[in-house]
Parts: structure tokens; sequence; C-alpha cells
């Protein structure tokens, strides 16, 4: 940290060097742009309005696909699941503000997900060829 | 060296109580995100067992079969209803960060409404099923689908009156713009509770029944 550096501290409060343990100010003033950002980067109304459309327009296309009687059966398994996570996507994306809001909640919730998805991919694939194979 | 003080330092920062953490992230919303991971391992739990036992008792199944229970034109309709009330969630929060405290509560209730829609067409639906001789213990698809479909309603319905609460404390004039995070907070939870029913209503309606 050079002299130049700007320390934030409570009014009244000692100030301590960073060379002196004052680093944590230091990191707080250093997250500050991106606590900054807050909701004034988040999408507009407009936006929100034509992320529904988009919604709606997937979720008629799920329902069709559903009544197709092709034969497929796997493909049509696939491409609903494709669907669902793209629908999945533009919620957390658009309306939960993972796009725009702070990396560490984004991890946070991706750690979470993927977690699940593993875990529970080795429970039914342990399950479906043992305990429930006949 | 140059110091500033925190009174100095303010504008820099959102009303998102952000700059009282050590970590620079707002405690709440990283508690909430925390809450909503550990939520998609729970719903993630109940998923997995419905597939695991999805047609698993087809030879000796008791009671009516999936195909012949299953409406989805009506829960595609209450499919549409939650998926709405995520656009009118986003839009409650979007009215208090520009301090439109009417729109706030038009859209907070307009969510509850949709939730509790959906919430009545779920109830609907298992009396249907009920009364066509569908019990939790009837059969495998009876224990999956009640279990998972009923805890996803629970969340719901505790969403519903997290709103509700908002909307009372909106009305008291106790939720000023100041607390904007309250409300993204209850948001977060409504559209993770969006999300996991687009999984469900995918895994149990849409994809094709043995």
């Amino acid at each position: 940290m050079t002299d130049q550096a700007t320390e934030v501290t409570e009014p009244g409060a000692a100030v301590v060097p960073a060379s002196e343990g004052g680093g944590a100010l230091v990191a707080q003033s250093d997250h500050a742009p991106v606590a900054a950002a807050g909701h004034s980067n988040h999408p507009t109304p407009r936006q929100y309005v034509l992320i529904a459309v988009v919604l709606v327009i997937v979720t008629g296309i799920e329902i069709a696909t559903s009544y197709l009687n092709t034969g497929h059966t796997n493909l049509i398994i696939i491409a609903l699941f494709l669907m669902a996570a793209l629908k999945f996507f533009l919620v957390a994306a658009w309306y939960m503000h993972m796009k725009v809001d702070q990396p560490l909640f984004r991890r946070v919730f991706v750690v979470g997900m993927v977690g699940a998805g593993i875990v529970y991919g080795i429970v039914i694939l342990v399950f479906s060829s043992t305990v429930l194979k006949s | 060296m140059a110091v500033v003080t925190a009174a100095e330092a303010a504008p820099v920062v959102s009303h998102d109580d952000a700059h009282q953490t050590n970590t620079g992230v707002s405690n709440n919303k990283l508690a909430i995100w925390v809450f909503l991971a550990s939520e998609s391992l729970f719903f993630g739990a109940f998923i997995a067992t419905y597939f695991l036992y999805r047609g698993r008792d087809a030879q000796f199944l008791k009671g009516p079969s999936p195909t012949s229970l299953l409406n989805i034109p009506f829960t595609s309709v209450t499919s549409f209803v939650l998926l709405m009330s995520s656009l009118t969630m986003v839009l409650a929060l979007a009215a208090i960060q520009r301090g439109d405290h009417r729109r706030l509560r038009i859209w907070l209730l307009a969510t509850a409404v949709f939730g509790m829609t959906f919430i009545a067409g779920q109830v609907y639906e298992f009396t249907e099923f009920y009364r066509q001789g569908l019990h939790l213990g009837t059969n495998l698809f009876g224990t999956t689908f009640f279990v998972l479909t009923g805890l996803h309603g629970a969340h719901v319905t505790i969403g519903i009156v997290w709103l509700l609460s908002l909307w009372g404390r909106s009305m008291q004039g106790s939720l000023p713009q100041e607390r904007a995070e309250a409300v993204e907070i209850a948001g977060l939870y409504w559209h993770f509770v969006d999300v996991v029913w687009i999984f469900i209503f995918t895994a149990i309606y849409l994809i094709p029944q043995h």
C-alpha cells in the first residue's frame, strides 16, 4: 500500500496504517466498488417482461414437445431437459440477478447445484445398477 | 496517506449493508444464497428419488396409473401462473428500488395471488388424485409424487406468507426504499421455488410415462 492509498474509517476511530494491521480496512474499501454496483445494473422492467415472454414461449414449446409421438423418447427427454435448463438459466441470470450481482453469490449457488447434480447422479447410477436392478 | 471518514465515503456504497461486513458483501444476501444452495441438495434428493422409483412398480401397480391421472393441460396453466409470479416479483423489486411504493404493493400482492392460485390448483389436483384412489401409500408413484410436489407446495406457501408480510410492512410504512434488500431476498427465495418447479414439471408431467 502506498501513501496515496485511501482508508475508510468510522468518524473518531483511530486510523491504523496497513503496515500495522489496518489491512482489513483496505480490504473493505477494495470491495466497495463491487458493492456499489448494487442494483444500479439490474435489468429494466422492460427487459424483465421480455424475459417472461421468452419463458412463456419456451414453456409452450416444452408442452408441445411432450405431446410428440415420434417414438424417439430419449430425444424428447433430452430436449425437455435442455429447455428446462434454458428456463432455469434465464430465471437465475436475469430475475435472480446472478448475471450482474456479486460473483461470490453465484459461486455459492453453483457449488450447491453442481454438488446436488454430482451426488444424486451417483446415487441414481449406483442404485439403478445394483439395488434396483431387478 | 489520505484518510476519509465513513460518512464521506458513504455515497460510494449502496444501501445493501455491504459496507457493514468484513466480506464486502451483504450478510443477508450471502445467507439466502447459502440457504438456496442447501435447498438445491434438499430438492435434488426428492427429484432423484422420484427418478429412481419411476415406473419400477409397473408390474405390481396398485391403484390408478400415472398416465390416467396426470392432467398436463391443467398443470400447464398452474405452471404458467407460477412463472408469471416470478415476473411480478421482479417488478415489485424494481418498484421499491425506484421508491414507487404503490406499485411495490400491487406487484407483491399480485405475486402472492399467483402463488395462492398455484396452491389452489395443487390442492384440487391432490384431491382429485385421492378421489381416484391414489394415496401416499398406494404405490411408489403415489409416495414420490405426493412427497415431492407436497414439499414444493409447502415452500410456495411459506413464500406467500413472506410476501404478504412484506406487503403488510409496506402498508404500515415500515418498508422504505433503503430496505429494498428485504424484497430482493424474498424474491430470490421465490424465484428459486419457481426454478425448482420448472424441473419438477418436466420430470413428472412432461417426460413420457412408461
